[in-house]
């Protein structure tokens, strides 16, 4: 037996460990400050509220088992978005305005790809109760903000939104299937075959679709969105919420990309991603899904974003460990001794204790020594003084 | 961080490549037929070609390892596409996947729906995807070449391959029986890398749409 972990799944080694909890309480604590308030879902319950809403991208990464006690089967979390509107729709119950934040572990059955753990930590906030853009622009700031907060800004923030596309396959009266395809094509900006299934298609939607892949880069975009796509109201009203979150949020690196639609099928208004040079893939994702609490009993309008806590963690600056003070173990309680290391712990300084016979712990670089002057005049704290370790 | 890594396979791809990496102003340094360099410096100092083999093309964009590919279509949907954009078809090395039996091979009477074949190849989703569609049940044997091969050793019973020419199905005393797909090359991007370095990547997009011949 040589104790291997199942494929793409990894132990957090102290370095990583202290990293991600670094990470963890930073943004926590900023969430708080803005007022969500953290919420912790279980990590597995029943499989039919587990996939309300979300298709069936979710029933395929979710892992499955049978309930002991009930006979039902359970669903392992892949996502936590699910379970915090179920807690917003049918515990909290609250009228009005709800912020809530979340961070754990959830379970993918396959890895995103091959580089992607199968137990990524997901990190959220989430708005409930309010249909107007205001939640949006909340959101995306509180996602940038995160991202510089660990000291690794968004290069850039990607934003779309469903109403565009989802306007035109109505207009255009596609078929589910159709639908899905040219859904395919658009997220790959395969022109050509795009070109192909649109072959039949009536225009002026035809044209409004093959120009869906080339319709992305900086604000502009939107103005020539609304020159080239058919004047259609809900296409109309999805482009005017683009342009207020453009206008609101001159300070981030903001682009669009209207045939990027991740999420299509149970987002309904705006999305979004930020990206950062270095990485592969978006660091953090998000948009709005109305009535995604439907199913649990309210009809909420809900937005917000998350993202894996594991790989931000690789992604920000990595802080030195911090160096520790080496102390002989302090067995007698109110000893001089004990109140030295109880005042320098107070102070944040990591003191650690030597067992007699153990070597001195590598991360030490001072260690408390018996002040040999002070000793003379009785038993004080004074006895014990820092000094250097020199480790030449 | 704002340089342009381009990943391109050797050989005709490479070749054929070359035309439209001049029309964007992108001339490699060396050939990879010639150097055994796997970096290859260009003519312009924020451009690097790195040489993979075809099929590791669409990983090296999808990771980012690369912001812009070469690939052909039957690699890209045996990779899945995951993580790339495939704006444009380079109309370039262009070719054929069929299905191909033994001379005299009943092959009509044996996809009759519900019927069962042994078929060998390289591109398992393709052939899997192919046979789906038609009803036919397929057992699928992976081989790394030399295809031809299995159906006269008795490995299978069909293969599905790649045709440009027809002449290596011919001296094998093959015959092609079915058109699976056309292929031909599509310029591949990693799409974070869209997004990061739209400014300096929409040019050469641009360029090679320019320059694509019909």
């Amino acid at each position: 037996m040589n104790w291997l972990l199942p494929d793409y799944l990894a132990d957090a080694l102290p370095l990583e460990a202290a990293q991600i909890e670094r990470l963890r309480r930073l943004t926590l604590d900023l969430y708080a400050r803005h007022g969500f308030e953290l919420v912790m879902p279980p990590l597995v319950e029943y499989l039919d509220s587990l996939l309300t809403g979300s298709g069936q991208d979710l029933m395929l990464s979710t892992c499955k088992l049978v309930d002991q006690l009930s006979g039902r089967t359970l669903g392992v979390r892949a996502d936590m978005t699910p379970q915090v509107a179920r807690i917003d729709a049918h515990l909290l119950n609250r009228e009005g305005v709800v912020r809530l934040c979340y961070c754990d572990s959830i379970l993918h059955a396959l890895p995103a790809d091959q580089a992607a753990s199968r137990e990524p930590i997901q990190l959220g906030a989430e708005i409930y109760g309010h249909r107007g853009v205001e939640a949006d622009i909340e959101v995306i700031r509180l996602m940038a903000a995160t991202l510089s907060t660990v000291g690794a800004p968004a290069d850039r923030i990607d934003l779309s939104h469903v109403g565009v596309f989802r306007a035109l396959t109505q207009a255009a009266g596609l078929t589910p299937e159709s639908e899905a395809r040219l859904f395919k094509l658009l997220q790959q900006k395969d022109a050509t075959n795009l070109a192909a299934a649109c072959a039949d298609i009536a225009e002026p939607w035809r044209s409004a679709f093959l120009r869906l892949p080339g319709l992305y880069g900086d604000a502009t975009t939107l103005a020539r969105a609304r020159r080239e796509l058919p004047a259609l109201p809900a296409l109309a009203a999805a482009l005017e919420s683009l342009q207020r979150l453009a206008d609101a949020m001159p300070e981030l690196p903001l682009s669009f990309d209207l045939a990027d639609l991740r999420g299509y099928h149970y987002h309904t208004g705006v999305v979004f991603a930020a990206f950062r040079h270095g990485f592969a893939g978006a660091v953090a994702r998000g948009g709005r899904y109305d009535g995604g609490g439907t199913a649990f009993g309210r009809d909420r309008p809900a937005t917000g974003f998350s993202l894996d806590l594991r790989e931000l963690a690789r992604l920000a600056p990595q802080l030195a460990p911090r160096a520790a003070i080496a102390a002989p173990f302090a067995e007698q309680a109110g000893s001089p001794l004990a109140g030295t290391i109880a005042k320098l712990r107070a102070a944040g300084e990591i003191v650690v204790e030597h067992l007699p016979g153990a070597a001195e712990d590598s991360r030490c670089d001072r260690r408390l020594v018996r002040n040999a002057v002070a000793g003379a005049s009785g038993e004080t704290d004074a006895q014990w003084i820092i000094e250097v370790i020199n480790r030449g | 961080m704002n340089g342009i890594t381009i990943a391109l396979s050797k050989g005709r791809i490479f070749e054929e490549t070359l035309p439209l990496l001049a029309a964007a102003g992108i001339v490699p340094d060396e050939n990879p037929d010639t150097s055994r360099k796997l970096i290859i410096q260009t003519s312009r100092p924020d451009v690097r070609v790195v040489v993979v083999r075809a099929s590791d093309v669409p990983t090296y964009v999808q990771h980012g390892a690369a912001d812009l590919g070469v690939a052909g279509r039957d690699v890209l949907i045996e990779h899945g596409g995951a993580g790339l954009y495939q704006p444009l078809d380079l109309n370039i090395a262009r070719c054929r996947m069929m299905v191909a039996v033994p001379e005299g091979f009943d092959y009509a009477h044996a996809v009759r729906q519900g019927a069962r074949l042994k078929v060998a190849t390289k591109y398992l989703r393709i052939a899997r995807e192919h046979f789906a569609a038609k009803g036919v049940h397929v057992d699928l044997i992976k081989l790394y070449g030399s295809m031809e091969l299995a159906p006269l050793a008795g490995l299978a019973d069909a293969i599905v391959d790649l045709v440009s020419t027809g002449s290596t199905l011919k001296a094998n005393r093959l015959v092609a029986v079915e058109h699976v797909l056309d292929i031909s090359s599509r310029l591949i991007v990693n799409q974070a890398a869209l997004k990061l370095k739209r400014e300096s990547l929409a040019p050469i997009l641009d360029a090679f749409t320019a320059a694509v011949r019909p």
